[in-house]
C-alpha cells in the first residue's frame, strides 16, 4: 500500500468535485458577469476595441480581475470548513491520510479548477478583445488566488463562516485601508497589518496589461497570502478536526 | 461469510497492539467561558485479539472518548497512544475501521462511488479496488443499492454502507459506535455474524452501543462509563479472567421452560414459581447449583427448552454502575 500514491490518485475526485460544485458556478457567473458589461460597451465602441486605451479595455480589465475575486471566493468557500460542518471527516481520516497533506493538496488543486475556469473565461475574452492577453490574465488569476485564497484557506480552518469572514476581510481591509491608509496616526498604522488588497487595482491593470507588475507588491501579496496559508496548515496539524 | 481478501495493507505492523487511555479527560469551554466535562480521568488499556464493548446512558462521553481514539479531538489531560504513538499519528499511519455514530458521507455520492472514493483514499492499489469494493457490497447486501445516491438511501441501508467503508481495508483496529443503529433484525443478526467472523488474535474491536444485550453477545469486557468517567469494566465471561476486571456475577434467578414433565418441577424446585405456559422462576445460589439440579430434572424424564436470566448480568452491572455514580 501506498498512502501517498492514493492521496494523489485522490486528487482526481477533487478535481472533478471542484468541477461540479464550484467550477460550472464560476463559469456561469464570470460569463454573465461579463457578458452584460463588456458586451454592450463593445457593441457601441465597435472596431476601436484593440487599443488599451479604449473604455472597453478598462472594463475588461475591471471585470476580469473582479471576477476572479468572485472565482477565488466561491472556490474557498468551505473547503475546509464544510467538511466539519457535515461531519464528512470522520470516515475521510479515519482513513490513514494526513489532513494537513489532504487540504494542501485540495487547495493546489482547486487553484488549478480556477485557473482552468479563468482560462476558458479569458479565451472568450480574447476572441472579443486580442490584446487581451491570456497569459497575463492567468498570472494575475495565480496571484489574487495565492493572496486572497491564503487568507481564505486560513478562515476555513478557523471558523465555520469562512466565506463571509473572508468577503469581510477582503472588503474591510480596501475600505478601512481607503479611510486610513494615508494618514500617519496609530490607526493608519493599525490597517497596515491587514491583506494588501489596495495594491491589488495597480497589480490588476499593470499584469493583465503587460504581463509585469511591481515586484514589492506582488511580494507582499504573495507572501501575505502564503503565510496565512501556512498558518492555516498548522492550525489542521495542531487543533482539533472535530472542534 | 467470505474472507476478506488479503490486501498487503498492513504497513509493516508486527508488534502487539494496545491502546493505552492515560487519564483522559476532555473539557468543553464555551465563548462565554462556561465549561463542560465530557470526559474525566479516563484509564483504560485495551489489548489485541479483544472485542470491547463501550456501554453507557446518552451523554455519558462515549462518542467523545472515540472522538479522541481516532484523534479527531486533542484530550484536555492525560494521553490517548496506540502502540506507544499519540493516536493521531497512529491513524494516519495504519488507518483504523470506524463506523461512526452518525453516518455522514456526501449525499450527492453514490454508494459504489463513495466506496471507489474511500478506498482510493485508504492507499489500496486501484487494481485491487474493485475486488475489495464488491467484497463489502456483497458481505452487506448492498449489490442493489450500489448505483443509488446516498441520499436515496435507506437509515439502515445507510447504516450498512457505513460499515462496508469501515471493512475496506484489513484494519487491525475497528471501531463501531452504535453499530446496528437502524438496522432490521435479520440484518442485526447478520451484523453480529460479522464480527464473530472479524474477531482475531490480531485485531481488536471496540463497540459502542445502548444495546446491552449485543455487548454481551460480542464482547469480552465492557467498559461502564457514565458522566465521563470509567464506573467499572465487567467480564462478560463467566470465568474470572485476572484482567482486573470484574468477573461477571452469577445471576440468581432464572426463567425455566420445561417441554414436558412439568409434573417434575417441584421435586427438583421446591420453590418454583409457576409463570404460565410452561415456565417457571428459580433460584439459586450458583452455577454448579443450577446445573446440578437441571441434571436432576432431566434425569427424572423433564424436557428442558430453555433457560434464560431474569435480567441479564450486564444490565445487572450497568444500573449498579451508573446508579452508583448518581
Amino acid at each position: 500500500m501506498n498512502r501517498a500514491a492514493g492521496l494523489a490518485r485522490y486528487s482526481l475526485w477533487q478535481f472533478r468535485d471542484f468541477a461540479v460544485d464550484r467550477g460550472l458556478s464560476i463559469l456561469v457567473i464570470g460569463f454573465l458577469w461579463g457578458y452584460a458589461l463588456i458586451e454592450p460597451i463593445r457593441h457601441v465602441v465597435g472596431p476601436q476595441v484593440a487599443g488599451s486605451a479604449s473604455p472597453l479595455w478598462v472594463v475588461a480589465v475591471q471585470v476580469s480581475s473582479a471576477v476572479v475575486s468572485v472565482a477565488v471566493l466561491v472556490a474557498l468557500n468551505g473547503i475546509v470548513s464544510a467538511d466539519r460542518k457535515a461531519g464528512y471527516y470522520r470516515f475521510l481520516f479515519s482513513k490513514p491520510v494526513n489532513p494537513v497533506l489532504f487540504y494542501a493538496q485540495l487547495f493546489f488543486v482547486y487553484m488549478v479548477g480556477v485557473i482552468a475556469a479563468m482560462f476558458l473565461l479569458s479565451s472568450l475574452l480574447h476572441k472579443m478583445l486580442p490584446t487581451f492577453s491570456i497569459p497575463h490574465f492567468l498570472l494575475y488569476t495565480a496571484l489574487v488566488y495565492i493572496a486572497m485564497g491564503g487568507i481564505g484557506f486560513f478562515l476555513s480552518v478557523t471558523t465555520r463562516y469562512d466565506w463571509l469572514s473572508l468577503a469581510a476581510v477582503w472588503l474591510g481591509a480596501r475600505v478601512l485601508r481607503g479611510i486610513y491608509g494615508a494618514g500617519s496616526d496609530w490607526r493608519s498604522k493599525l490597517v497596515e497589518i491587514l491583506p494588501p488588497v489596495h495594491r491589488l487595482d495597480d497589480v490588476a491593470t499593470s499584469l493583465i496589461g503587460t504581463g509585469s507588475a511591481h515586484m514589492a507588491d506582488v511580494l507582499w501579496l504573495f507572501g501575505y497570502g502564503a503565510l496565512f496559508f501556512a498558518l492555516g496548515l498548522a492550525a489542521l496539524r495542531w487543533g482539533s478536526l472535530a472542534d | 461469510m467470505a474472507k476478506l481478501p488479503e490486501s498487503g495493507d498492513t504497513d509493516g505492523r508486527t508488534a502487539a497492539l494496545v491502546i493505552e487511555f492515560r487519564n483522559v479527560g476532555k473539557t468543553y469551554k464555551s465563548l462565554l467561558g462556561n465549561s463542560v466535562k465530557a470526559v474525566e480521568e479516563f484509564s483504560l488499556v485495551v489489548g489485541e485479539g479483544e472485542i470491547l464493548g463501550i456501554a453507557g446512558p446518552n451523554g455519558a462521553g462515549k462518542t467523545t472518548l472515540i472522538a479522541m481514539m481516532l484523534g479527531y479531538l486533542r484530550p484536555t489531560t492525560g494521553t490517548v497512544e496506540i502502540n506507544g504513538v499519540p493516536a493521531r499519528q497512529y491513524v494516519e499511519r495504519h488507518g483504523i475501521g470506524y463506523l461512526s455514530e452518525l453516518i455522514a458521507i456526501n449525499p450527492k455520492w453514490r454508494a459504489e462511488t463513495a466506496l471507489v472514493r474511500f478506498a482510493t483514499l485508504a492507499g489500496i492499489a486501484q487494481s485491487e479496488i474493485p475486488r475489495r469494493v464488491d467484497y463489502v457490497v456483497d458481505l452487506l447486501g448492498l449489490a442493489e443499492h450500489r448505483d443509488k445516491k446516498v441520499k436515496a438511501l435507506s437509515k439502515g441501508n445507510l447504516q450498512r454502507l457505513g460499515l462496508a467503508q469501515a471493512l475496506l481495508r484489513d484494519e487491525q483496529i475497528l471501531v463501531l459506535d452504535e453499530p446496528t443503529h437502524g438496522l432490521d433484525p435479520v440484518w442485526t443478526q447478520r451484523f453480529r455474524d460479522i464480527v464473530q467472523e472479524l474477531r482475531r488474535p490480531d485485531r481488536m474491536i471496540l463497540i459502542a452501543s445502548h444495546n446491552l444485550d449485543e455487548l454481551q453477545r460480542l464482547a469480552d469486557r465492557v467498559a461502564i462509563i457514565d458522566r465521563g468517567r470509567l464506573q467499572r469494566v465487567v467480564s462478560t465471561s463467566y470465568e474470572n479472567t485476572g484482567d482486573g476486571s470484574t468477573a461477571q456475577p452469577v445471576a440468581t434467578r432464572f426463567r425455566l421452560t420445561l417441554a414436558s414433565g412439568h409434573e417434575l418441577i417441584r421435586a427438583v424446585f421446591p420453590q418454583a414459581e409457576d409463570a404460565g405456559r410452561g415456565e417457571y422462576d428459580v433460584t439459586v445460589n450458583s452455577l454448579p447449583e443450577l446445573n446440578g439440579a437441571l441434571a436432576d430434572l432431566i434425569g427424572k424424564g423433564a424436557l428442558v427448552a430453555s433457560v434464560v436470566p431474569e435480567r441479564s448480568v450486564l444490565e445487572q452491572q450497568f444500573r449498579e454502575a451508573v446508579g452508583e455514580s448518581q
